[in-house]
């Protein structure tokens, strides 16, 4: 009763992945600042963000169904701190079970249809038009996101993390075998996150906010913390699916690894936002399903080659 | 760059016209020439198709103060070097011959005229304020 | 899919300065759109009427918070041109340097835009970086960054020393290399290229029926320039290649811009070098005799024209401004048809809209 508290409120759990999310925003938008000349923000600056976004009045457009708009972040919120308890970090898997790869794929799917629904309630013709945009963003990238990860579990043989992690544990890190692999899932990691240069359905200067436009207040606050959640998890996902080789190792070892791997991946994001220019959303699922699509395809069947 | 000679463009204006005109030389080498309003339309046609003059700068419109009846229309052409058609107007009914449907360039050049100084383009539709607020109801500013 | 109405402004992410369109779509599919301008208006033209000339060149400085030198350039050179006197050249060159660095930062500032509004906010915070540096040479010359009050009536304000011309030098050398490394960057982006090329395209037919203007007018292959078809001082001793482009694309009007700024960095070396020594001003008369003129100019958006007639007395009878953005802005409906929704910004940025200009 007790460590399951602990395990749901302070690591894995809620305050451990807050912390790692406001962490994260702070260095993505430090790198990104210093990517461009500019100094960045404080250590505190997300902190203060989120608590002044708490602390203002939360205001909805007329004809906007408020109690939706209230549940949309809320689930999107529970989705991912669920999906955070099965994804193993530096190696630590309390809840481990065969198939917990999907569970964690499909949870993290759910923000982005909340996120879609957010710009439907919300009335506004920018969040519509934002909604519509994720929507079709979606269908984009998750199926090569989904095909390039489902690479590491063919390759070990179970749709569990933790043996995927065992596995590279005595084969190598599986980032060696699926380079292509890997690029496709930080793709499509981008795309799932809708940061730049994937940032279609809420591209500023065409359709301002997308579906949050209308948001404010503990909406939007929450909205932001799902959004940071989920960018960890996901870079915690594919560190575990591509880099995860420390299973074996020393404990501390492991950690200091991870820290590495995950500030390496960070970088990469980053960088990513920095130097690409948005795509239209029609080139974008012209990318989607003419390149990234077959090249995943390929990179499945190499995987399955190898296999035999 | 289209470059026409004044004295040739003169001369065709003359034909259209079929009658003298005003010039007020101007001190670059420009020239002002002043035609009847209802031949505006013919004059500009007339200088699409021979010359290919298209380079409309700009429409102004003006009161001189020492005749306060009448509203000067300009439309200042660029042939190579600068060149205005001038239509005087009656200050009480100033109606002039659109231009935007055979050289569209002019059209928020009409609408400005229109505005300040309430002169009338015949065969337009309804104009929309364009500088303007949409509750304006004071009259043309320049008038 | 149902046709629904998007308003972009009064306010909007995209607008940097206050102008409303309402643009029909369908999907993502562009079917068309209105614009409404005014909100800037303050009557510029109205209001010049009741001031004498010597205010008018503060008074006009306002029309444009980007391009204000070449307005009181103008206006200078058509009451210069009524009253008949010589302006020093000196001077003619002072001005002309102004006005090309003034069109080096407008380029970068417009290169900056477009790169934001495809989502490349790293080089639109490099670009804006960069243009800092034009904007120090004219800090440290006439002591403001944006409004110079550098003119006056016969002359400019102030001189340059030797110090200030080498360090003027020196800070173009500089900005030339960093501006010739983020051009590489963005002809070699493939994205910005994907963005641009072949997004609205105009014909040389269509630009010369809209009477379009500058650099738009030039991606389309209309050659026009009023810097060298129809110069005023000092550009008639100068000698400098107009660039053009046969496609017409957002992305030629890029290119274009971006050509514009390296060959109007080696311009500013020309005109540093042949400028000569003498005085920067003449006494001018309050009174203007009676007449009227016709300038024009090449302001960074192309050409900006002025009419101005005096009645004898201190005060201007009429003086129109026509600025470059406004037959422009009137093609923006017209390009506003099937395109993307994703292409409309670029669309609105390729024209480089000044609205406070265009507004007046």
């Amino acid at each position: 009763m007790i460590s399951g508290l602990f395990y749901l409120l302070l690591f894995p759990g809620l305050l451990f992945q807050v912390i790692c999310s406001l962490f994260f925003e702070w260095l993505d938008r430090k790198l990104l600042a210093r990517f461009q000349r500019r100094v960045g923000p404080p250590w505190f600056q997300p902190l203060a963000d989120l608590i002044k976004l708490f602390s203002k009045e939360d205001l909805l457009p007329e004809g906007a169904n408020d109690l939706v708009a209230t549940l949309l972040p809320l689930i999107s919120l529970s989705a991912v701190l669920t999906a955070g308890l099965y994804i193993p970090i530096a190696g630590f898997t309390p809840f481990s079970f065969e198939g917990d790869l999907i569970v964690i794929l499909f949870l993290m799917s759910v923000p982005t249809l909340a996120y879609y629904l957010a710009g439907v309630v919300s009335v506004g013709v920018y969040s519509i038009l934002g909604g519509s945009r994720s929507l079709l963003q979606f269908f984009s990238y998750e199926v090569p996101l989904l095909i390039a990860l489902s690479g590491p579990a063919i390759m070990s043989g179970s749709w569990s993390v933790e043996q995927i992690m065992i596995s590279q544990g005595s084969m190598g890190p599986f980032i060696l075998f699926q380079p292509v692999g890997f690029v496709l899932a930080v793709v499509g990691l981008i795309g799932k996150l809708k940061r730049d240069p994937l940032d279609i359905p809420k591209a500023k200067s065409e359709v301002v906010g997308g579906p949050l436009t209308e948001f404010t207040g503990a909406k939007m606050g929450l909205w932001h913390l799902v959004m940071n959640i989920q960018a960890v998890l996901g870079i915690f996902l594919l560190t575990n699916l591509y880099l995860g080789w420390t299973k074996t190792f020393n404990p501390l070892v492991a950690v200091v690894v991870f820290i590495i791997e995950f500030l390496v991946l960070v970088v990469i994001l980053s960088g990513a936002s920095a130097i690409y220019a948005r795509l239209r959303i029609d080139q974008l699922a012209g990318l989607g399903w003419r390149i990234l699509v077959p090249l995943s395809l390929l990179q499945i069947g190499f995987v399955i080659l190898m296999g035999i | 760059m289209v470059m026409i000679d004044q004295k040739t463009l003169q001369k065709e204006i003359n034909n259209v016209i079929d009658s003298d005109f005003e010039i007020y030389p101007g001190i670059q080498g420009d020239h002002t020439i002043c035609i009847p309003s209802v031949q505006l339309k013919n004059v500009i046609v007339m200088m699409m198709d021979k010359f290919d003059c298209r380079h409309l700068s700009g429409i102004t419109a003006q009161i001189r103060s020492e005749n306060q009846d009448v509203i000067e229309v300009l439309y200042h052409f660029w042939i190579g070097s600068s060149f205005s058609l001038m239509i005087k107007l009656p200050k009480h009914a100033p109606k002039l011959a659109e231009i935007t449907s055979i050289l569209p360039g002019a059209d928020f050049y009409e609408r400005e005229v229109a505005e300040m100084f309430g002169v009338e383009f015949i065969g337009r539709e309804e104009i929309p304020p364009l500088l303007l607020p949409d509750d304006w109801d004071q009259g043309p500013p320049f008038i | 899919m149902n046709k629904i109405s998007i308003p972009i402004g009064p306010q909007h992410p995209l607008l940097k300065e206050p102008l409303t369109m309402n643009i029909d779509i369908s999907g993502e599919r562009v079917l068309g759109g209105t614009l409404r301008l005014g909100y800037v208006h303050r009557g510029i033209e109205r209001l010049a009427q009741q001031k004498t000339y010597v205010q008018n060149v503060h008074l006009i400085e306002r029309i444009c918070g980007i391009c204000s030198h070449v307005h009181t350039t103008t206006f200078c050179h058509a009451v210069e041109t009524l009253l008949g006197i010589d302006v020093p050249i000196r001077a003619q060159y002072i001005r002309a340097l102004m006005c090309e660095l003034e069109r080096v930062h407008s380029h970068l500032l417009w290169l900056g835009i477009i790169a934001k509004h495809v989502g490349l906010d790293t080089i639109f915070m490099h670009t804006w970086h960069d243009r800092e540096l034009a904007l120090d040479i004219m800090e440290e010359v006439s002591g403001g960054r944006v409004s110079h009050a550098a003119n006056q009536i016969g002359g400019v304000r102030f001189d340059l020393s030797q110090e200030q011309e080498a360090m003027i030098r020196k800070t173009v050398n500089d900005l030339s290399d960093k501006a010739n490394t983020l051009m590489d960057v963005i002809e070699n982006e493939p994205v910005l290229q994907a963005r641009t090329k072949g997004v609205a395209p105009l014909s040389a037919e269509t630009i010369k029926n809209y009477c379009v203007v500058g650099p738009v007018a030039r991606a389309s292959g209309v050659d026009v320039d009023m810097r060298r078809d129809h110069p005023p001082p000092p550009y008639d001793r100068l000698t400098f290649n107009v660039i053009t482009r046969q496609d017409g694309d957002a992305w030629a009007r890029t290119v274009v811009r971006a050509e514009e700024t390296r060959e109007t960095l080696k311009l500013c070396h020309t005109i540093l070098d042949e400028m000569p020594d003498g005085p920067v001003s003449v006494r001018a008369p309050r009174k203007v005799p009676e007449g009227e003129v016709v300038v024009r100019s090449e302001a960074p958006r192309g050409e900006l024209l002025y009419y101005l007639r005096s009645d004898g007395s201190e005060n201007p009878a009429r003086l129109k401004v026509r600025t470059p953005t406004l037959p422009a802005l009137n093609l923006i409906p017209k390009q506003l048809s099937a395109i993307h929704v994703a292409d409309i910004p670029v669309v609105m940025a390729g024209v480089d809209l000044c609205i406070a200009c265009a507004d007046r």
